[in-house]
């Protein structure tokens, strides 16, 4: 059974839209809150399924970033975009996954431009940052990936593939907010606590 | 082993701050109510993450209620209370038991001891209540003692002690979260354990103290710290994973602020002082070359 069927979404929901349905599902279906339903067992098997389909988007997901080898592969400048793993792959998206494959990167893109917007998710905006990468609009392809993050926050292969892009410079921009690192408020409250504890002591 | 799994909250939404505030002065209340004003000495950073975390996982009610603190005087305070908070003050109580009896193996400081022991009576409580989680604490700091005594090389034998024992403890209620909020805890645990060694290396090479990275140091001091920042990434990469394959909501935003970014706090601060110290080293060095 579709996974997404189960949840009542499309594949290209967010990752919280996931979670949102998930939660509203498991929660009406819950057996606590079918004790007095009378088709109980019908509602236990449809929490089972819930919990399942969920679970089986969420391993997907994140195995969407499995294929190939990272980082050490795009130095050498190709790289296999394999999305296997990932069900219900539209043929579009598969035929711009073969171009990039094969290095057209500019067909890709044309592929993927014909693709309605509204069927755009976190595969798309990453195959478009990888073609626009190739194509060497590097600002674009920053955009983009940053789009199928947000879209899909879980998805590592996005996130390693965005720090690629920035030099890993995705830990190097949450770095960049520390120069003040040190938590005042923190080292203050124990500080104060263990002065009392000082005080305790010798009263 | 506490005191970094910090939020950066430069960066947080007024808000989000002062949820994480609240949930902190409810775990500092819990534990004067738990232990009294001993206890709360323990209060971290830490175990505030796995409050909010089992709290947007279980989509908790919490108590809202304002107190005085002596700390902030003439200024009122909010906290909050659930069941979460209660288990993890229980559980900051165990650790820090065990940390400062630690601490006391480590300096014989008598203070440390006098103070771990004025928890005994809670601790037994907990133990009674939580056998198994605090069975496997027990378990895992013996191992890790044992370990140290002899020296162990293996820097992720090491960090996989406390992997295993912080697993244990965010599997607050045995059901389908099971296996998501240990793997959590297991890489959050690996990561803290790198981190203490990492920050403590200067200061254990000084004073011949073990430290498993000091044998990575000496083999190889380039890449050491290449090594060090690779082997913390990839275990906060996989306890980031882990949290969010898990259904939260609730509190992500606050939660997603220390994985992604307040847990390299230490880590920042040491950078600085690194660079700090090698630009010294360099202007002293400038300075003798101009006397020569």
């Amino acid at each position: 059974m579709d996974p997404y069927q189960v949840l009542g979404i499309s594949p290209s929901a967010s990752d919280d839209e996931v979670k949102k349905a998930y939660r509203s599902l498991s929660r009406k279906y819950h057996p606590d809150a079918n004790v007095n339903n009378p088709n109980k067992a019908m509602a236990e098997e449809k929490f089972k399924q819930v919990q399942q389909a969920y679970d089986t988007i969420m391993k997907m997901r994140q195995r969407g970033e499995s294929y190939g080898g990272y980082g050490s592969n795009y130095s050498s400048g190709r790289t296999s975009y394999g999305y296997g793993q990932r069900a219900n792959i539209s043929p579009e998206l598969q035929a711009a996954l073969n171009y990039l494959s094969g290095g057209y990167y500019q067909e890709a893109m044309t592929v993927l431009s014909s693709i309605d917007a509204s069927k755009r998710g976190g595969v798309w905006y990453y195959m478009a940052a990888v073609a626009s990468e190739g194509l060497g609009n590097l600002s674009a392809a920053r955009e983009y990936a940053a789009r199928a993050v947000a879209l899909e926050p879980s998805n590592f292969q996005f996130r390693q593939y965005q720090a690629h892009l920035d030099g890993d410079a995705w830990y190097a921009t949450r770095s960049a907010s520390y120069r003040r690192p040190y938590d005042g408020y923190s080292r203050w409250c124990v500080d104060l606590l263990l002065m009392n504890l000082f005080c305790g002591c010798c009263c | 082993m506490f005191g970094y799994i910090n939020a950066n909250q430069e960066v947080m939404s007024a808000e989000d701050r002062d949820t994480y505030k609240a949930f902190y002065c409810g775990l500092c209340r819990k534990l004067k109510e738990l232990g009294g004003w001993k206890a709360q000495v323990l209060l971290n950073y830490d175990m505030t993450f796995l409050i909010i975390l089992l709290s947007g996982l279980y989509e908790l009610e919490s108590k809202k209620y304002s107190f005085s603190c002596a700390m902030h005087p003439g200024k009122k305070q909010f906290a909050y209370d659930n069941e979460a908070v209660t288990y993890c003050a229980k559980m900051n109580i165990v650790l820090g038991y065990h940390n400062l009896m630690d601490d006391y193996a480590d300096s014989k400081n008598l203070s440390k001891k006098t103070l771990a022991n004025s928890y005994k009576k809670v601790y037994t409580a907990i133990r009674e209540e939580y056998p198994e989680k605090v069975a496997a604490v027990e378990r895992m700091m013996d191992a890790i003692r044992d370990a140290e005594s002899r020296r162990e090389e293996n820097l992720d034998v090491m960090a996989g002690y406390m992997g295993t024992m912080l697993g244990e403890l965010f599997v607050w209620k045995d059901d389908v979260w099971n296996k998501g909020l240990r793997d959590m805890g297991y890489y959050m645990g690996k990561f803290i354990y790198i981190m203490d060694a990492y920050d403590d290396l200067e200061k254990d090479e000084k004073d011949h103290n073990y430290n498993p990275l000091l044998m990575k140091k000496n083999c190889n001091r380039d890449c050491y710290e290449v090594f060090c920042q690779q082997a913390l990434t990839s275990m906060v990469s996989e306890c980031a994973k882990s949290f969010e394959c898990l259904p939260i909501l609730e509190h992500a935003e606050i939660l997603r602020n220390i994985l992604y970014s307040g847990i390299w706090t230490k880590y920042e601060y040491k950078q600085i002082k690194l660079g700090n110290r090698m630009n010294k080293e360099k202007q002293d060095g400038s300075i003798s070359g101009i006397r020569d």
